[in-house]
């Protein structure tokens, strides 16, 4: 299963990796679809590439197949961090680990922001869509307001832009 | 008696963990560190830190924080807990979003979700790249990796890399 190498080399977030590995690489996604499986499973709870793993492996081999794509998902970064965890913890009083790990963390988020641009530039033209996007990052980002708040109120106005043809 | 408390906490931050783990991680430390005071706030930033830095989806961090409070059945408890309501939501929603097909209220939902969801992504990059007071050199290293992934098709583990170097020669 794809979801077990996904898992594997996953490092710095999982978005990034999914998109490349499925769209762009094996190609059993098209860049739309993608968008839309994420979407959904960003706006249900939960880990929205272990989501992905359910929604995707069900699609395609029913319920053996949520159960492989997620545990195949999870397994070897399980291990992995644990393992990452037990070495770090022991090392931690090093500062020049310390500030390698931060900036490991950095470029990580880094790539999240990488990945909301690619995605982003399938919205571009439409001038809604992008207000929702300035919207959502002026509430979750700079305000901090909580997702609680911010999901239902701007998913209930963008079905209600989507109604109107603005999406 | 704290593994079950976990455990039960983690599983209901689980349904309320729309958008993903980030969404929930200050819950999760104001729980785990200010109420509970299991881990220390430089123990939390840590666990923190190693699960950005490991491979795997960044829920992983809750089951560094499971190892924390209560060892290795901490972590796998951890990592179920938070994960399994939300699955089963995800199971169920799958088979009515897949019913649904053609519904005009579906393809409504779905153009109404893609901003939003890249809203959320692009907020937690930049919430992740801010962990304390801003600080320009994370900025940076985060902007360059977030540039270099969309000029190049580089493999992203070469940016995880370099924000690695540059984390040693600036912080």
């Amino acid at each position: 299963m794809g979801f077990f190498w996904i898992g594997a080399r996953s490092f710095g977030g999982v978005m990034p990796w999914a998109y490349r590995t499925m769209v762009e690489e094996r190609r059993w996604l098209s860049h739309a679809d993608f968008t839309e499986t994420i979407g959904l499973c960003q706006f249900l709870p939960g880990p929205n590439i272990g989501n992905a793993s359910i929604v995707l492996g069900k699609r395609w081999f029913g319920l053996s197949g949520s159960i492989v794509a997620f545990l195949g998902l999870m397994a070897l970064p399980f291990i992995w961090v644990l393992g990452l965890f037990i070495v770090y913890s022991d090392l931690s009083s090093n500062a020049a680990l310390k500030a390698v790990v931060t900036g490991v963390g950095a470029a990580g988020a880094g790539l999240f922001i990488g990945t909301a641009v690619k995605l982003g530039r399938a919205l571009v033209k439409k001038p809604a869509a992008l207000a929702l996007i300035a919207a959502c990052f002026a509430l979750v980002a700079v305000a901090r307001v909580s997702l609680l708040m911010v999901v239902p109120i701007g998913l209930g106005i963008a079905v209600f832009a989507a109604r109107r043809g603005w999406l | 008696m704290s593994l079950v408390e976990l455990g039960l906490y983690f599983a209901l931050l689980s349904l309320v963990s729309v958008g993903g783990l980030p969404s929930v991680m200050p819950e999760m430390q104001r729980f785990v560190v200010d109420v509970k005071g299991w881990l220390t706030p430089a123990d939390f930033i840590q666990a923190f830190a190693v699960g950005q830095a490991a491979p795997g989806p960044n829920v992983l961090i809750a089951s560094l924080i499971g190892w924390k409070v209560a060892g290795l059945p901490g972590a796998f408890v951890a990592l179920g807990s938070i994960c399994f309501p939300a699955a089963v939501i995800a199971w169920w929603v799958a088979e009515l979003w897949d019913r649904f097909k053609d519904s005009p209220w579906r393809k409504a939902i779905q153009r109404a979700i893609a901003p939003i969801v890249v809203g959320m992504i692009l907020s937690g990059g930049v919430v992740l790249a801010t962990p304390g007071a801003p600080d320009w050199r994370l900025w940076l290293i985060a902007g360059l990796a977030a540039a270099g992934m969309l000029a190049t098709k580089l493999n992203p583990l070469w940016f995880l890399g370099a924000g690695g170097v540059l984390g040693a020669l600036l912080l």
